[in-house]
């Protein structure tokens, strides 16, 4: 399967050595949209989040303090540039790479947060990302042994081999693990209640978009 | 036509078409369980009412992104304008549409520093589970027609019959869909009513007009996008009569049907889309998808 069958005519090919970045409109429009998320991150400030005081009468304002401001701003920035990459790449195994720097910046984007709850969720969710991470790249490692190349422009045109397949799910299950998504999504719902919307968007932003890109990746190898 | 005039006349089909759907939807309801309702037009008229009130900004938001992500919830939809009904686009584009309407939800939720926002929000992580059966449903649609172009699959479908006989069971996958989206549905734990409005709850005047300006086209294109790659081709009025049936039994099923616990109700769409996927798995290998 081609990339203009998939997501639209091909607008143009970034060659930077033997990583070579493309772009279609779907690419175009996920990568544009992550951009434009990063720039508003890096320029908004976070809200003040409003709770209700168990047994009083009045509530309680949770802030974000001016240094975990700036320590999640900078690791919410880095993601937004990182899911950017990873809507674009045209190698498999940059994909991966990208796929793990999500995964660990979504945890550091929580780390400096004091509330156990949430704590808890980003550890629990790291264990998952962790124990993904090994059919991530085991996946992309089988796939490399078995066509002897990481390029989707060149994987694009190879018919299917039961090893390319067997490398193809290895990588789906590391993708759902990683990003975070169902059946996983349990272990990483709870890292939402905390304060900080501009930042903790970027979780659910980059591990929805990877899920996309990675549907138009998995085709590209398969069909 | 200068593609920039139908750009233009779509959105505003979109827009008065969707508004108008909505607006059925809530009488259809309203009748089912046995009360006058509104009349069609009230969620055209509320739409338009909102663009003229006063705009209150709460002082615990994050600015940028309260006022930003309304904006950004509108050009999504256009865009899935542009590329469904105008461009005849890739479906993962209109895919990717869908993945951005998540994250406004979850962020117009979060950015107000309301606890009912907030909610809201952590609900719509936990709501993610109905992106999977609609990836599933994309890719069995792919499947069997090859192509992920809307363009192409309305051909496949002129040459071969509508696609609702061939993988009725991703139709299916994709109607959950558009049972999840549709106002009052069982499905819709975002818009608890213990969570007063969900994620909207803290937007007022033209902030929420943008909102219920999306919701029309949102509702528009998700109806549009069933209708083409499961019953496609069709023309004007096959499209203006399976939009009001889909209307009709949404409204129906909405009516009668409590709103389920977050749990349920993911527990739920998980079910019916695993059984969906393993069905139309099992039918493509036994050979009765060609």
């Amino acid at each position: 399967m081609d990339f203009v069958t998939l997501g639209g005519n091909l607008l143009g090919v970034i060659p930077l050595g033997d990583i070579v970045l493309y772009l279609t409109p779907f690419n175009l429009f996920l990568f544009a949209v992550l951009l434009g998320f990063t720039l508003l991150i890096a320029l908004s400030k976070p809200e003040t989040q409003v709770e209700a005081t168990m047994h009083y009468l009045y509530n309680t304002e949770v802030k974000v303090g001016p240094k975990e401001l700036k320590q999640r701003r900078f690791l919410s920035i880095i993601c937004g540039i990182a899911s950017a990459g990873a809507m674009i790449t045209g190698d498999l195994f940059n994909f991966t790479l990208f796929m793990a720097l999500v995964g660990i910046l979504n945890i550091g984007i929580v780390s400096a947060v004091k509330q156990t709850s949430v704590l808890n969720s980003a550890f629990n969710y790291g264990l998952i990302a962790m124990m993904c991470s090994l059919p991530l790249f085991g996946g992309a490692a089988i796939i490399l042994a078995a066509t002897g190349t990481l390029s989707l422009a060149v994987l694009s045109q190879m018919p299917a081999s039961p090893m390319v397949v067997f490398g193809a799910v290895l990588m789906l299950i590391g993708i759902l693990g990683e990003s975070g998504v169902a059946p996983f999504f349990a272990s990483k719902a709870e890292m939402f209640r905390t304060a900080g919307s501009p930042y903790i968007v970027i979780i659910h932003l980059s591990s929805l978009f990877i899920i996309v890109r990675a549907v138009e990746i998995l085709l590209l190898v398969l069909w | 036509m200068n593609l920039m005039a139908e750009i233009l006349i779509q959105v505003v089909i979109a827009f008065l078409a969707g508004s108008l759907l909505l607006g059925l939807h809530r009488k259809i309801m309203a009748r089912v369980q046995k009360r006058p309702g509104p009349p069609i037009v009230q969620h055209l008229i509320h739409s338009l009412k909102f663009f003229f009130k006063e705009t209150a900004i709460p002082k615990t938001v994050s600015k940028v992104f309260y006022i930003g992500i309304v904006f950004i919830l509108a050009l999504i939809w256009v865009v899935g304008v542009i590329a469904g009904p105008v461009a005849h686009d890739s479906l993962l584009i209109l895919f990717g549409v869908y993945a951005v309407y998540k994250i406004v939800e979850h962020n117009s939720g979060s950015s107000s520093g309301s606890p009912y926002g907030k909610l809201s929000c952590v609900r719509a992580v936990l709501s993610a589970a109905t992106e999977l059966p609609l990836f599933a449903a994309i890719v069995f649609v792919y499947l069997v027609t090859g192509s992920m172009n809307i363009g192409e699959i309305i051909a496949y479908q002129s040459a071969h019959g509508p696609l609702v006989f061939t993988v009725p069971l991703a139709a299916l996958m994709f109607f959950m869909l558009i049972i999840t989206k549709s106002p009052y549905s069982p499905f819709a734990i975002t818009k608890d009513k213990v969570l007063i409005s969900g994620f909207e709850t803290e937007h007022f005047g033209f902030l929420r007009g943008f909102m219920h300006f999306s919701e029309a086209i949102a509702w528009y294109v998700l109806l549009w996008v069933f209708l083409t790659i499961f019953f496609g081709p069709l023309n004007a009025v096959g499209y203006l009569i399976g939009m009001i049936a889909i209307t009709f039994i949404t409204a129906f099923i909405n009516a009668t049907t409590p709103l389920l616990s977050p749990n349920h109700s993911v527990m739920t769409q998980i079910t019916i889309g695993a059984i969906c996927f393993f069905g139309t798995v099992l039918m493509i290998f036994t050979g009765v998808v060609a």
